[in-house]
């Protein structure tokens, strides 16, 4: 099956300097990608290059076999965009903003009208329909731009950052939403966000960019296997580890670091194998054993471990360059 | 093209407009003081005055437009000279400013307002785009001049009814002016606003930008406007095309150069 999105050295500068540089990715449809990285990373640039609201300099893209500089209006009216900034007209209601985006994308007025009904409700809007967005919530304009990106039920969605300006409560609930909408409708979603949380709660994969280039791409445990070898394993032990049996743990050739915690210590090991041996270790020396856990490195993680090694892959080329 | 998307673009932007108190009321408020207020004030004023003299007014004017109205009876002097000659330049600053108004707001005030990015997202072609902005400017621009215009006809010819006992506006020019030479001068107008509109920041910007470019526009308009009335049909008729046609290069260079991609970086 064909990718639902891929990008051949896209790249694309503004006068203040490169925003996308040699761009590769594929998202396999029904993918959920999440596009991390800091402010100025070059997410939202690379979600207007897929849409083909800005052309590239260098490098394409296809997006649903389409190439979005070439076929844009054909992209988007396949493509559905929730923009960082809602982008809800704050003079019409609720209702307006989605029957008229109906009407800008061609559809039947009976067939809209319908689904702004449903969406309404599934967004638990309905009652709000007939009042002007000014006076929204922050959550409930999200809620509505959400629903505006779905109204022609597109086969790709890209949220750029979904969440953000939005309370606790009003991101689990957006943050339940697109869940639901990747896992139960199976729809492609590029995510862009610099909120780990809900990029490890919704990603399949993962793109980190940073100053507009591609650093990691992948499953979060992919991009931790290159990043560290072994795997951390929490053990309690109902307390401080005595240095004794540290140094113990520390002489198994499976072991490559131990470190302290208030109920035992993490080790990292070679694999798991290793786990059942530093059991049998433990008892013997008669350490009480409560639990051993594998702790795989989580998108959080990840992601840090990637934004250290750019920043010390940064100061190298300083201190090269000095 | 597609006619029924640039439909929609207008419909939209339109109902959002007419919510918009900011916009409709300097929109409106103008034609209403020129249109309508000052015929009706001047009207009564030259009704009441039994042997108005304006001898040294027409005296000062060129004298193919002083001699029809020195022929006229001098109790209708006044209110022709007023009211069928000298108020003729509004009517192009009318059209010319209400475009410029929802001109500017267009596409600064849509980067104001923080939606054209989520326009810009929809499948709508990039000279769709230009021309239905330009045309929501554009229709209610010409909209409110002739709706004005029918107005300013009623009141002077009611309120002047008294003392003339005839219908004295508009004249066969007054008609070239208001149907022909008025939406051609809003057309040139609106290229430009369009352009500065999609370059500007804000609609205050936009409308600061434009202005540069709009005021000398008006101030050309007016002065020539007054002129005009004393030229021949066909002359008029041929200052009308030449507008037209500055207008139109315009508005194809303008359309020619408008791409998202533009629009998209300054967003």
């Amino acid at each position: 099956m064909p990718a639902a999105v891929e990008t051949h050295d896209l790249t694309r500068s503004f006068p203040s300097g490169v925003a996308v540089d040699g761009l590769e990715l594929e998202v396999q449809a029904g993918e959920v990608l999440a596009l991390l990285g800091p402010n100025g990373a070059g997410k939202t640039t690379t979600v207007r290059l897929l849409n083909g609201i800005l052309r590239p300099d260098r490098g394409h893209a296809r997006v649903l076999g389409l190439d979005p500089a070439v076929d844009g209006d054909e992209v988007r009216r396949r493509t559905g965009v929730l923009t960082e900034h809602a982008g809800l007209d704050e003079r019409l209601t609720a209702r307006e903003n989605l029957t008229l985006t109906g009407r800008l994308r061609g559809l039947d007025r009976a067939w809209v009208e319908r689904r702004t009904d449903d969406l309404l409700d599934q967004f638990g809007m309905a009652d709000r329909a007939h009042l002007p967005v000014q006076g929204t919530s922050t959550g409930q304009r999200k809620r509505l731009a959400l629903a505006r990106a779905l109204l022609h039920d597109p086969e790709v969605l890209f949220l750029d950052e979904p969440t953000s300006g939005l309370d606790p409560a009003a991101t689990r609930e957006v943050v339940e939403l697109i869940g639901s909408l990747a896992t139960e409708h199976g729809r492609t979603i590029v995510l862009c966000t610099h909120f780990l949380g809900e990029a490890g709660r919704l990603a399949d994969r993962m793109a980190v960019l940073h100053r507009g280039v591609l650093h990691a791409f992948g499953r979060p445990e992919e991009i931790a296997a290159t990043l560290w070898d072994g795997l951390d394993v929490q053990l309690d032990l109902g307390g401080p580890v005595e240095p004794t049996t540290a140094a113990a743990l520390r002489a198994d050739p499976g072991v490559s670091v131990v470190a302290d915690t208030a109920t035992g210590c993490t080790v990292r090991v070679e694999d798991r194998t290793v786990v059942p041996r530093l059991v049998r270790l433990l008892v013997d020396r008669g350490v009480a054993v409560y639990g051993a856990t594998a702790r795989p490195p989580s998108l959080e993680d990840v992601y840090f471990a990637i934004e250290a090694r750019i920043a010390g892959d940064r100061s190298e080329m300083a201190e090269v360059g000095s | 093209m597609r006619g029924s998307v640039v439909r929609a673009v207008m419909a939209k932007d339109l109902l959002a407009v007419s919510r918009s108190k900011a916009v409709v009321i300097p929109m409106l408020a103008v034609p209403l003081l020129l249109m309508v207020v000052m015929p009706f004030g001047i009207g009564l004023a030259a009704r009441g005055q039994e042997n108005p003299e304006v001898s040294r007014i027409l005296a000062s004017m060129p004298g193919d437009l002083a001699r029809p109205i020195l022929e006229l009876p001098r109790r209708e002097q006044l209110i022709v000279l007023v009211n069928g000659y000298l108020l003729a330049p509004l009517f192009l600053i009318v059209p010319l400013m209400v475009s410029a108004v929802l001109a500017a707001d267009a596409f600064a005030g849509e980067k104001e307002r923080k939606t054209l990015e989520s326009l810009l997202h929809l499948p709508v072609s990039d000279r769709e785009l230009f021309f239905a902005k330009l045309l929501t400017a554009f229709l209610p621009a010409m909209a409110v001049s002739w709706i004005g215009f029918a107005c300013f006809c009623v009141v002077s010819n009611g309120v002047a009814w008294p003392v003339m006992h005839r219908i004295f506006v508009p004249t066969s020019l007054w008609l070239v002016m208001i149907l022909w030479i008025a939406p051609a001068v809003a057309a040139l107008g609106l290229a430009v606003m369009v352009r500065v509109s999609a370059r500007a920041r804000t609609s205050q910007e936009a409308n600061q930008l434009g202005g540069a470019v709009i005021l000398p526009l008006i101030f050309l308009a007016v002065g020539q406007s007054s002129g005009l009335l004393l030229a021949t049909l066909p002359v008029a008729m041929a200052a009308g095309a030449l507008i037209w046609l500055v207008a139109l290069l315009l508005v194809r260079g303008g359309a020619k150069r408008f791409t998202r991609d533009e629009l998209a970086t300054k967003v």
